[in-house]
């Protein structure tokens, strides 16, 4: 029961990290084009999947409250600077696309559009660096607190945080390539295969750092699952970049949404059975079932839940069928 | 510096600003949707002019809700880390019910309503706003359940120094929730009625165009407003009963609350049980300001021939009423859960031990980036709320025809979007 919602839990900030993803990265890309009416034409491509993405996140949060709620506690406290960074990047990101174009004038628009650039950046930094932080352990103490925050600036992390910016961008890219009219969407594929190369060096980066950072390789518990899935992820990359090439949009887009999938599944495979491994005292350490909620309330849940599971994803894809297809002339403009 | 103060101001800092917006969202979304039914069902262009100006001041609104409320959710972690550690087996369950079935729904709904304007039928349509209306008032009710829960925490037994869930009933009939729900969404209502008669108001004494349209708003959100003002003292006297049965130190001296006290002194060692007075001055305020806004009912009858509108004052008495109820919303909630102080859940989990073992240092840049960050978006949004409010109804953005180029860019941009 503690790993369906263990994988529960994963699946929505999975998913989390898929579609908000490519909010960032069309968000990051802003920075790289003046031309107004060509941001304003990506930030509407997201249109009307942008409130429905970022949801994902507040309902991982619930399950994680709800389910784990001694890991909400420890995980959240103890990795404060990184998941505020997340955080306000998060807020940044959601007020500056929904109130971007509220305003009349162009330079209020540009100053929205700067601050859609920062939060889209802090998002993916701040997450990437709370999931490099589980990864290499943290100080869980005996009394079950995690100790002080400092434990979080390492290479390792930084690295993750850059390969996340990195993973981020190119999988805004190739959305924006699948999505715009054909005549746009051609032209960013070089960029888009160019951005790709970019994140296959930052995440080779951050593994090898992190292959080399005592504190990863003494956390990981399985750590020839995690080298396998660090490769896969590469070999989504690379995928990509090859399908982009070929003009295999729709399999390209597949491929980034599995690279930015796999490092939820990666760090909570490579630390089962724990998911805190404390760095300090090896017997503190928490293992998913004991971070989990105790019986009556995980039956509780997942009878007033589960049910409703096909709903969520449902009315989700109900929302994509709405609105599949590249942006045109029709298509509604808001944001 | 300490850290429980800063977490504690934190948390108020937070959930007034989000309880600022929400309270509009749940009362303009109700308004919305008799809105649009209307201009579903009569076809009359009138209704859908009213619902695109009105709906578009609701999405504005809805931006800082969303905001505040994902730091309000992630602050439980982030600030108050021992409330997850002891209570959360029980008091987390209400709150991922409300993420799962009631906010990740009203937010999906909410996107295809914006972006559905002349793509889906008007039906379909329509069930979306209904669809973000229903979630809307199921975040509300389970938000007050956990709520109502701290305030007097049921349905648990303690083992080895941790809650843990025996009897989830027990949570949807507390005697804490009923009345407070009903308070608090009556509350709502009128927060949104009294903000479209205001505007409405505005709209009407500047003699602006589209004079038949502010009209007709004028007048539901008059009647809203006074409909939802009596519902609001109703509930609210209501609630002195089951709360003042359940938390005996609330609301000031008596017998129960000496002996609770006592009692709360032997197993929790000695310490000061009675919340401070502000939630008691707050409360006195906020029942002033209910018993001024009863006088609502008294335009109503000035509806008869517009002589509220053609008298005029009475439109300045609603444009001055209109920070009111936003006051009262935050004086009710100061009552509400300062009045509960020092537990984070009463009489179960005192605050110093609820909050987050991080060091004062990190707690006040938080407090001080997140207020300001929120602050600042806050005051943005209410000056883009009264620009759009002020600019009136001739053409939102909110369901424009995508062919058609917008009147109030400087320059049309969207080439092919
Ligand atoms: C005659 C008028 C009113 C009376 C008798 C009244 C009564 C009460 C009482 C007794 C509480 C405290 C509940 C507790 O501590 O648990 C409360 C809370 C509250 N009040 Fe009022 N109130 C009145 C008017 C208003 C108005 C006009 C508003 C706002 C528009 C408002 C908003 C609130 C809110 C937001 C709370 C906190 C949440 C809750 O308890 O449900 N109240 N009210």
């Amino acid at each position: 029961m503690e790993l369906a919602w263990y994988a529960l839990l994963g699946l929505f900030f999975a998913g989390y990290l898929v579609l908000a993803g490519y909010d960032y990265g069309v968000g990051l890309l802003l920075a790289g084009d003046a031309d107004v009416s060509r941001r304003r034409a990506a930030l509407n491509a997201v249109g009307p999947f942008f409130l429905g993405n970022e949801v994902w996140l507040v309902a991982a949060a619930g399950i994680l409250f709800g389910a784990f709620p001694v890991l909400e506690g420890e995980l959240l406290a103890g990795s404060y600077p990184a998941v505020a960074t997340a955080l306000v990047g998060v807020i940044l990101v959601t007020a500056g696309v929904q109130l971007r174009s509220r305003p009349g004038s162009g330079g209020a628009r540009a100053a929205w559009d700067r601050v859609i650039v920062v939060g889209s950046l802090l998002a993916a930094l701040g997450w990437g660096v709370v999931l490099a932080g589980l990864l290499q352990g943290v100080p869980l103490q005996a009394d079950g607190h995690v100790a002080g925050v400092t434990h979080l600036f390492t290479p390792f992390a930084a690295a993750t945080g850059l390969a996340v910016v990195a993973l981020v961008v190119a999988h805004g890219a190739s959305f924006l390539a699948l999505r715009l009219p054909a005549v746009e969407g051609d032209r960013l594929r070089p960029l888009a295969r160019r951005l790709l190369l970019t994140a296959i060096v930052a995440v080779g980066t951050a593994a090898v750092v992190g292959l080399f950072s005592d504190r990863v390789r003494a956390a990981a518990q399985r750590p020839a699952v995690g080298v396998l899935l660090a490769v896969l992820l590469v070999a989504a990359l690379l995928a990509a970049r090859v399908a982009l090439g070929r003009r295999r949009l729709g399999v390209a887009f597949a491929a980034t949404a599995t690279a930015l999938a796999l490092p939820v599944l990666l760090v909570g495979a490579t630390l089962w059975p724990y998911v805190l491994v404390s760095t300090v005292e090896p017997s503190a350490s928490l293992t998913v079932a004991d971070a989990a909620a105790s019986g009556p309330t995980l039956r509780l849940l997942g009878w007033l839940t589960v049910p409703l599971l096909p709903a969520l994803l449902g009315f989700q894809a109900m929302c994509v069928w709405i609105f599949r297809g590249r942006t045109d002339g029709r298509a509604p403009v808001y944001w | 510096m300490d850290t429980l103060l800063l977490a504690r101001l934190q948390f108020a800092a937070t959930a007034s600003v989000h309880f600022l917006f929400v309270a509009v969202t749940l009362g303009l979304v109700t308004l919305l949707v008799g809105m649009q039914t209307a201009w579903v069902v009569t076809g009359n262009h009138r209704w859908e002019r009213l619902t695109r100006f009105w709906g578009q001041l609701y999405v504005i609104n809805y931006v800082l809700g969303i905001a505040t409320g994902i730091v309000m959710e992630f602050q439980f972690g982030l600030n108050w880390s021992g409330l997850s550690r002891y209570v959360g087996n029980v008091f987390g369950a209400p709150l991922a019910i409300e993420t799962l079935v009631a906010f990740f729904l009203e937010s999906t709904f909410l996107g295809m309503w914006i972006f559905g304007w002349h793509r889906l039928r008007r039906g379909v349509h329509l069930a979306l706003l209904y669809g973000v209306a229903i979630t809307a008032y199921a975040s509300a009710f389970w938000i007050m359940v956990a709520n109502s829960w701290l305030q007097n925490p049921v349905g648990y037994e303690v083992r080895d120094g941790v809650a843990h869930l025996t009897d989830f009933p027990a949570l949807l009939t507390n005697p804490a929730l009923g009345m407070a729900l009903g308070h608090v969404l009556s509350a709502a209502l009128l927060t949104g009625g009294l903000l479209m008669a205001a505007i409405s108001a505005w709209h009407l004494n500047r003699r602006t165009t589209d004079h038949a349209l502010f009209r007709t708003s004028l007048r539901i959100g008059l009647v809203t407003a006074a409909l939802a003002i009596t519902l609001v003292q109703g509930f609210g006297f209501a609630q002195f009963g089951p709360v003042g049965g359940v938390q005996p130190t609330k609301f000031g001296g008596n017998p129960e609350a000496d002996a609770l006290i006592a009692d709360w002194t032997a197993r929790f060692g000695p310490g000061d049980y009675l919340p401070p007075a502000l939630s008691n001055v707050g409360l006195g305020f906020m029942i002033l300001i209910g018993f001024a806004l009863g006088l609502l009912w008294l335009l109503v009858p000035l509806l008869w021939r517009d002589w509220i509108i053609r008298l005029r004052f009475p439109l300045w008495l609603l444009m001055l009423a209109l920070p009111l109820p936003f006051v009262a919303l935050i004086l009710g909630w100061i009552a509400r859960e300062v009045g509960r102080h020092p537990w984070v859940a009463y009489g179960l989990l005192p605050v110093d031990q609820a909050v987050s073992p991080v060091s004062p240092w990190l707690m006040a840049s938080s407090l001080v980036g997140f207020t300001l960050l929120l602050g600042t978006l806050a005051v943005t949004n209410w000056v883009l709320l009264a620009r759009h409010a002020a600019r009136g109804a001739a053409d939102p953005a909110l369901g424009r025809r995508p062919a058609q180029p917008p009147a109030d860019d400087s320059r049309p941009e969207p080439a092919f979007a």
